[in-house]
């Protein structure tokens, strides 16, 4: 028995390890011959180890971040001219680990940049390679690209062949070619324990050109989770990574780096930590995810963890205790308050949901009818594939809110099969790929967000498109109050006039600000508002025989 | 008919249930029963096949190892932290234990045999495992932490307050989550120090920025808890100013109001949060949070008005 069971372990061991290290020694030759492509290297007593990297992008800063053989100054050139980085941001601190931060940077502009120290330059591209878009003000509506990768990081072939699909994506798509706004890692960054040299492997060798000219953001996996302590926000994936903890980036400040929120243009994302951090309700990094999501007024709202909270691939959303808890925690308070995207990984496979609402159950708690009807999708389209050209795409409007779809895409280095068939997913893969976000107008006064899965061979294997409507349908202006029966404000002549009842007989009234103070009082049904400052009041109107409460917005 | 790499998965996932079982159970199955076991574990293969993900057959894999390699207290120590990873919190100690007993004498392993006590709410052997690592480096900000919530299960206030004032005060990268721990374990020592509970809210802002939110909404409780009434309305109109949606912060603001009596100017903010609500785009206010709101508002109106009767 003991021998049988030997053999039998060793059988998978060997399998186990089968799909990384064959394919690895060639690709370790093939990622040498290809690193310095475009690249320039000064000659240098000092070489650039690892990157430049950049994280925690905003519209008008950016955090550059690289590693140095030998502890040296940090410099960072830049400027919107690739021959003229007239710009510079330094720190005469010697380090290894550079990090530096260009701010005051004018939103949606491209700058070019280059690294190095007091002696000259590090890094640089000379066509031009190296550069930052930061991102757009929050709330602009213009095309966004996210490229999503669950789960890349075996440091093999299969990665390698996922992320070579998605460049030849982005060089080929007829709109907006060549941008990637941001690369989104759903966890399990650098397997097997996302140690520091795991992480230069399978991120840094392996993404290197596309971390130098777009911002990565990332959530914690298990397996990053192996070397980072979230308790000490200590390790190589929190020393790596940059993120905002007070809401640099827009979002609420969260006050650590395992779950915060940025904006980029109309979307807001949500990252959170499915793994270390608890996962109750009331917790703190729920707290958090309520106030943040219901601060926000993006159009669309993205979140991203590392546990899927619907998967029958090589995880069980039925039966594993962090992947319920998601779901049932965090999933209600979340659908309620309109998220249109979450993404997981885990599984190494992937599974696209219908247009969902209100489901939160087991796999074979499914009902596949329309949410009016009892059931878990939303519209007439819901429980189609979500294709503009097949059963039409997912819809969401200003009166119909609910709506979301599920991904989970863990394959952008390896799959792991499974049963694969959760009934709330329209498709389910054991396929290698990785996902692209591309949010834009639908050429009707709405927005398409369209998520694309693309295979390792290039195809594109899955896609949907969620179309919202009516996303400039506001009640009386956003900033204007609603006009009142009584009261009559002239901004022109800073005079607000009453009219009362002729029954009546006014006694008082008085002026409360945004926060409830007492700020005036008259007995006049004429009243100058010059001395209040601008912002809106509460009208407490006082007669004889009723008091009214009215409103006006001071400009 | 299963393809080719699902019936080698099966295989491969077999193979770990297996080995685990053999593990456990080798000394005390003859073959007859060995091969009962098997054809069991066959026919409810399907049932259990996923339900713990890769860990069970990273815990077989590590079996496997420790089979070629008996000896090395390494291989038990990883093994015993996937144990406690599956929350098999007798498995992981038998392991750290065996670990300690081959020659283990990294400090790591007092930490978790320290840490998988208190996970068993074995407090008395948690807290005389983590003096031991402390012994060894009494300014291990990670293990004073285990130190000071191990005291706290033990009811040893006093004591889990000095270890857990030396963590925030050592610890590089401190959390939010850390901050509000601290803050209870101060309550717990004296119920009505809300005052050392503030200040270490107020520290914990110093360090992680002053709007960091879970802090803001625990001086709120604290606030409140404290009956420091119009420190707590302060507060409320922190987050009324801070943020962009304010009907929530005016209807909660309100609420509190209400609670202490001062209905007219719970009318006023119930008022505001009416305004709002208003002002918001019209996604915002179908939305079910926000139609529960204006529900709630309403009820807290007439019960304002009644009570005014």
């Amino acid at each position: 028995m003991r021998k049988s069971a030997f053999l039998l372990a060793t059988l998978y061991s060997v399998y186990s390890f089968a799909q990384t290290t064959a394919i690895d020694i060639q690709n370790a030759v093939a990622f040498v011959a290809t690193n310095n492509v475009d690249l320039v290297k000064k000659p240098a007593s000092v070489e650039v180890e690892r990157g430049p990297y950049l994280q925690s992008g905003t519209p008008t800063s950016v955090v550059v971040k690289w590693r140095t053989d030998k502890a040296t100054e940090s410099v960072v050139n830049y400027g919107t001219s690739l021959n003229s980085l007239s710009k510079r941001a330094s720190s005469t601190t010697l380090t290894t680990e550079h990090e530096v931060t260009l701010s005051g940077l004018t939103p949606d502009t491209k700058y070019y940049y280059n690294i190095g120290n007091k002696a000259g330059i590090l890094s640089e591209s000379n066509a031009g390679e190296m550069y930052v878009i930061t991102a757009p003000p929050a709330g602009t509506r213009q095309f966004v690209r996210a490229w999503i990768l669950g789960d890349a990081g075996t440091a093999n072939n299969n990665q390698r062949a996922v992320r070579d699909a998605y460049y030849d994506y982005v060089a080929d798509v007829s709109t907006n070619t060549g941008k990637t706004d941001m690369m989104l890692f759903l966890g399990d960054n650098a397997y097997g324990e996302g140690t520091d040299e795991q992480y230069q492997n399978a991120l840094f060798d392996i993404y290197d050109e596309m971390l130098k000219k777009s911002v990565a953001w990332s959530c914690l996996g298990n397996h990053d989770g192996k070397s980072a302590d979230s308790k000490t926000q200590s390790g190589p994936y929190y020393d790596i990574f940059t993120f905002p903890t007070a809401a640099e980036a827009g979002g609420i400040a969260s006050g650590t780096e395992a779950y915060y929120s940025f904006d980029y243009g109309n979307v807001h994302f949500i990252i959170l930590d499915s793994h270390h951090t608890s996962r109750e309700v009331g917790g703190a990094m729920y707290n958090w995810t309520l106030t943040d999501i219901q601060n926000t007024k993006q159009d669309w709202i993205v979140t991203l963890f590392h546990h899927p909270v619907y998967t029958k691939g090589s995880h069980d959303s039925d039966t594993e205790g962090r992947l319920i808890e998601m779901r049932e925690n965090f999933m209600p308070m979340m659908e309620e308050n309109g998220v249109d995207l979450i993404l997981n990984g885990h599984s190494h496979s992937y599974e696209r949901s219908y247009f969902l609402n209100g489901h939160y159950g087991f796999a074979n708690t499914f009902n596949p009818d329309e949410i009016s009807k009892g059931g878990h999708t939303v519209g007439s389209t819901g429980y189609g594939d979500g294709r503009e050209d097949s059963d039409g795409a997912y819809q969401k409007n200003s009166l119909d809110t609910e709506g979301a779809v599920y991904i989970t895409t863990g394959s952008a280095g390896k799959i792991s099969g499974g049963d694969l068939n959760h009934q709330a997913m329209s498709v389910s893969l054991n396929q290698l790929g990785s996902c692209v976000m591309e949010v834009e107008d639908d050429g009707k006064g709405g927005q398409n967000l369209t998520v694309k899965f693309i295979r390792e061979t290039d195809e594109i294997e899955d896609y949907f498109t969620i179309n919202k409507t009516a996303l400039d349908l506001k009640a009386g202006g956003n900033e204007q109050a609603p006009k009142s029966a009584m009261l009559t404000y002239d901004a022109d002549k800073d005079v607000v006039d009453l009219k009362v009842n002729k029954a009546e007989r006014l006694i008082n009234v008085k002026f409360y600000n945004n926060i409830g103070e007492l700020v005036m009082e008259s007995k006049k049904k004429s009243i100058k508002t010059g001395k209040l400052s601008k912002g809106l009041y509460v009208v407490e109107i006082i007669t004889n025989k009723k008091t009214y409460s009215e409103s006006v917005t001071v400009e | 008919m299963l393809d080719s790499y699902t019936s080698l998965n099966i295989f491969v996932r077999m193979n770990c249930i297996i080995s685990m079982v053999t593990r456990l159970y080798s000394h005390k199955l003859d073959g007859y029963l060995t091969n009962r076991v098997l054809l069991i574990i066959t026919i409810f293969l399907p049932g259990v096949l996923f339900a713990h993900g890769d860990l069970d057959e990273r815990i077989a894999g590590k079996t496997s190892e420790i089979a070629e390699n008996p000896n090395d207290f390494n291989l038990y120590y990883e093994r015993g932290l996937l144990y406690q990873e599956h929350k098999e919190y007798t498995n992981a100690l038998e392991d750290y234990l065996k670990s300690r007993s081959l020659g283990n004498t990294d400090k790591a392993i007092n930490y978790s045999i320290a840490e998988v006590h208190y996970l068993s709410e074995d407090y008395n052997k948690a807290l005389k495992s983590i003096d031991s690592y402390l012994d060894m480096d009494s300014k291990d900000v990670k293990g004073k932490k285990l130190e000071a919530q191990i005291l706290f299960r033990l009811q040893l206030y006093k004591r889990s307050v000095e270890a857990y004032r030396y963590v925030i005060n050592n610890m590089i990268d401190i959390r939010p989550e850390d901050i509000l721990e601290y803050g209870d374990i101060i309550l717990a020592e004296n119920d009505e120090n809300y005052k050392g509970a503030i200040e270490a809210i107020e520290s914990g802002l110093a360090k992680l920025g002053p709007h960091t939110l879970s802090l803001q909404l625990k001086k709120l409780d604290y606030l409140k808890a404290s009956d420091q009434i119009e420190k707590a309305l302060e507060q409320y109109n922190y987050f009324i100013l801070q943020y962009d949606r304010k009907e929530f912060w005016y209807y909660k603001k309100a609420k509190y109001l209400s609670e202490v009596n001062r209905p007219d100017e719970a009318v006023v903010s119930l008022k505001l949060a009416t305004i709002a609500i208003e002002q918001l785009d019209t996604k915002f206010k179908n939305m079910t949070p926000v139609i529960e709101l204006k529900e709630q508002i309403k009820n807290l109106e007439n019960f304002i008005n009644n009570h005014k009767l």
